[in-house]
C-alpha cells in the first residue's frame, strides 16, 4: 500500500489570492466574501459565475474580473469552489515548493531498502522514469507515494507533462467535468445533493449532461420532501446562487412560505446594507433571508398536518355565516 | 485519555431531569415561584419545579412550540408552527386556543399592564389577546398589527411593547395606543436580528443580531445619557458559552464554563438568584448530530453580575 503524501501542512488555499487557511469551510467563506460578492449590493454569490450573472441581471453591468483576486487568477471563467476546480500544475506548484526539500531528504534516507527496477506495481500503465537525484538512483519511487493512480492531481516534481495526460478526470475540460460532480464542488454533510447550475451556464457550455436541479426553480420553496438546502431556491431573479449544503445554509430566497414571490431578500433599508469591512466577519450563520428557526423548519419531522386548522378555519366561516344570517333574521322586524 | 464532551463540569449548575427530546426553543421562570416554563420542538411544553427538580406538567401541541410564557402560578400561554395561540392550565392540564396566526407563531409574552397576550409570527403581524374572554377565536382577539416582515423576538416593559422583525426592522409600541407605532427604527446592528430584551427599569432594549453583537438602545435618547442601569446582563451563544456583560461600561464580567451545546434559552428567576441555562443545538449548521438537550439551573453570584468599581489610572511609574 502506497504511503499517502501529506502535504506539509494540509492547509486549504484560495486560488484568486493564494492566502491559506486552516479548514475548507473557512476558505469558501472567505471567496465568498472577497471573490463572489456583488460590488454594487454586496450580495455573496456562491461562485464567481454566479456573481457575474447576478451583475449583469440584476446591475445590468459587465464583470470581467474578479474581485481582489491575483494578476492571472481574476478569469471569470474558471470555476473555482473552495479547494476544488484548481487547475492540478497550480496544485503541483503550490505545494511542489514544499516538496522539494523534502524529496533530497527522502531520497537518501530511503534508498538502500528499495530494490533497483523491481516491483514497484504500476498498475495503471503510467510510465515514471526514474529520478536522476545527485547522487543516488531512484526507481520509481516518489517520496510519499509509490502508486500514483489517475485521479486528482497528484504534486510531481518536474517534468508535469510525464503524467498530465493521464489525469482525465481534472481540469482538461473544465467546464463538462465540474459541472458534472456535484458531490466533489460543495461538500454537503450529509444532506441531498445540490448542483451549482450557475457552473453550466457562466461557461457558455450548454449543458448537455444537465445537472439534476434544472435551472428555472419554482417560485415557492417546496417544503414537503426535500431538505432545508433544496427547498429555500429563490428562481427570481434567476441568480444561480443555489444553496450549497447543511454547513452553510445560504440560499437568497425570499423566505419562507410567508410571502409571495418578492424580490430577492427580505427589505433591508438600502442606505444601511452591511458594507465592506476591513476585517472580514465570518458569520456562523449567514443566511440573510432567513432565521435558523424558520430554515430548521423545513424539515420534514416538522411538517404539521395543516387539515386541522383548515378544517377550523372552514367550520369557524360557517359558523360566522350562521350566526350572522341568524342576527339578520333576527333584525328584519 | 478521552476527554468527556458531554459531561459539563460541576459549576455549570445542577441538570434538570425530564428533559425535551428536541430542541428548546424557551424557558422562562416564573415571576412568583422556581418554576420554570420550557417550550421545545419536540411539540411540547413542559413545567418544572427547579426546587425539586421534578416535572409537574406537560402539554402536548399539534406541531413544534416555538415560545411559552406565564400568566400566573396556574396557566400560561405557548405558541408554536401549528399557528395557534393557546392557554394551558397547568394543575388541571387543560389547554384552550385563543386563536390563530396564518404562520407559525415565534413569540408570545404577556402584558400585567394591558391584561392582554401578545404574539407575534412569521405572517407578519403582531396579535393582542384578551385570555378573558368567551373562546372563540372572535371574542378574544383585540387588535392585529401589521408589521414590516416576519416577527422574530418580542420583549415588554411597562407599557411598551418592541418588536424586531426580520430585515433588521424595529418597531416600538405604546399598548395603550396600537394603532401606529410610537418608533419605527432599523436595527443598529449590520446583521439579522436574533432577539430583543428590553431592560427591567423601562428605559430601553438591547438586541442581538447573528454576528454575536449586542446593542443597547434607549427609548428617549434625551435620557439615554443619563439612564441609570444597573446595566448588565447575559448572553447565550452557539459557541456554547455564556458571558455576563456590563453594558455601561462595554466590558465583560464574566464567563461561565462552555456548555455542551449552543445556548439555546436564558432566563433569570425572579430574584436573579438562578439562572437557567437551554444547552441545545440551534440549528446553525443545518442538520447535524448534537449533543442531547440539557437544561441546567445555576446559583448566580453576585461577584458574577455587578459591575466592577471603575479602575482608576494609576499614576506614571
Amino acid at each position: 500500500m502506497g504511503k499517502k503524501k501529506k502535504r506539509a501542512t494540509e492547509k486549504v488555499w484560495c486560488y484568486y489570492c493564494d492566502r491559506e487557511f486552516e479548514d475548507e469551510k473557512i476558505l469558501v467563506q472567505h471567496q465568498k466574501a472577497k471573490h463572489f460578492k456583488c460590488h454594487a449590493c454586496h450580495k455573496k454569490l456562491s461562485t464567481a459565475s454566479g456573481m457575474v450573472i447576478h451583475v449583469l441581471q440584476v446591475h445590468k453591468e459587465n464583470v470581467t474580473k474578479v474581485p481582489n483576486a491575483k494578476d492571472g487568477r481574476d478569469s471569470t471563467d474558471i470555476e473555482i469552489y473552495g479547494m476544488q476546480g484548481i487547475p492540478p500544475h497550480l496544485l503541483a506548484a503550490h505545494y511542489g515548493e514544499e516538496e522539494e526539500e523534502s524529496l533530497a531528504k527522502i531520497a537518501k534516507v530511503e534508498i538502500p531498502s528499495v530494490p533497483i527496477g523491481a516491483a514497484v506495481p504500476r498498475p495503471y500503465g503510467m510510465v515514471y522514469q526514474p529520478q536522476q537525484v545527485p547522487g543516488a538512483v531512484r526507481p520509481m519511487y516518489y517520496p510519499g507515494a509509490s502508486i500514483r493512480p489517475p485521479g486528482p492531481a497528484w504534486p510531481m516534481p518536474p517534468p508535469p507533462q510525464q503524467w498530465y495526460p493521464h489525469n482525465p478526470a481534472v481540469s482538461v475540460h473544465p467546464p463538462a467535468h465540474l459541472g458534472y460532480h456535484p458531490q466533489q464542488l460543495f461538500p454537503v454533510h450529509g444532506m441531498g445533493m445540490t448542483v451549482p447550475t450557475s457552473s453550466n451556464v457562466a461557461n457558455g457550455v450548454t449543458p448537455s449532461s444537465s445537472p439534476a436541479m434544472p435551472v428555472s426553480q419554482p417560485l415557492f420553496p417546496v417544503v414537503n420532501s426535500i431538505t432545508p438546502s433544496q427547498a429555500s431556491v429563490n428562481a427570481y431573479p434567476p441568480n444561480n446562487s443555489f444553496p450549497v449544503g447543511g454547513t452553510n445554509p445560504h440560499s437568497y430566497a425570499s423566505g419562507p412560505d410567508t410571502s409571495g414571490p418578492s424580490i430577492g431578500p427580505p427589505p433591508v433599508i438600502a442606505n444601511k446594507a452591511p458594507t465592506s469591512q476591513p476585517n472580514e466577519v465570518y458569520l456562523v450563520w449567514d443566511d440573510e433571508a432567513m432565521s435558523m428557526e424558520e430554515r430548521r423548519m423545513f424539515l420534514p419531522k416538522y411538517k404539521v398536518h395543516d387539515e386541522t386548522s383548515q378544517m377550523n378555519s372552514i367550520n369557524e366561516a360557517i359558523d360566522r355565516r350562521i350566526s350572522e344570517s341568524r342576527l339578520a333574521g333576527r333584525m328584519a322586524f | 485519555m478521552i476527554k468527556n464532551m458531554s459531561l459539563p463540569p460541576p459549576s455549570a449548575g445542577r441538570e434538570l431531569a425530564n428533559p425535551p427530546s428536541d430542541g428548546i426553543s424557551n424557558l422562562r421562570f416564573s415571576n412568583t415561584s422556581d418554576h420554570l416554563l420550557v417550550s421545545s420542538w419536540d411539540k411540547r411544553v413542559r413545567l418544572y419545579d427547579v426546587s425539586t427538580n421534578s416535572l409537574k406538567g406537560e402539554f402536548l401541541h399539534g406541531g413544534a412550540v416555538l415560545d411559552c410564557c406565564f400568566h400566573d402560578d396556574s396557566s400560561g400561554f405557548s405558541v408554536g408552527s401549528d399557528n395557534k395561540v393557546r392557554r394551558i392550565v397547568f394543575n388541571v392540564g387543560k389547554e384552550d386556543v385563543l386563536g390563530m396566526h396564518e404562520k407559525p407563531v415565534r413569540c408570545v409574552e404577556y402584558s400585567y399592564a394591558a391584561g392582554q397576550v401578545i404574539t407575534g409570527s412569521w405572517d407578519k403581524t403582531v396579535k393582542c389577546w384578551d385570555p378573558r374572554g368567551a373562546s372563540g377565536p372572535e371574542r378574544t382577539q383585540v387588535g392585529t398589527y401589521l408589521q414590516p416582515e416576519r416577527v422574530y423576538s418580542l420583549s415588554l416593559v411597562g407599557n411598551r411593547l418592541v418588536v424586531a422583525t426580520a430585515g433588521r426592522h424595529v418597531n416600538i409600541y405604546d399598548l395603550r395606543n396600537m394603532s401606529q407605532p410610537e418608533q419605527r427604527r432599523e436595527s443598529s446592528l449590520k446583521y439579522q436580528t436574533r432577539c430583543v430584551r428590553s431592560y427591567p427599569n423601562g428605559t430601553g432594549y438591547a438586541l442581538s443580531s447573528v454576528e454575536g453583537r449586542v446593542a443597547m438602545e434607549f427609548f428617549d435618547l434625551s435620557e439615554a445619557a443619563q439612564a441609570k442601569n444597573y446595566g448588565t446582563f447575559a448572553t447565550g451563544g452557539c459557541d456554547g458559552f455564556v458571558n455576563i456583560w456590563d453594558g455601561n461600561n462595554k466590558k465583560r464580567l464574566y464567563q461561565y464554563s462552555k456548555y455542551p451545546s449552543s445556548i439555546a434559552a436564558l432566563s433569570f428567576s425572579r430574584d436573579g438568584q438562578l439562572l437557567a441555562v437551554a444547552s441545545s443545538y440551534t440549528f446553525e449548521e443545518g442538520e447535524k448530530s448534537h449533543e442531547p438537550e440539557a437544561i441546567f439551573v445555576r446559583n448566580v453570584n453576585e461577584i458574577e453580575v455587578k459591575p466592577k468599581p471603575k479602575a482608576y489610572p494609576n499614576p506614571a511609574a
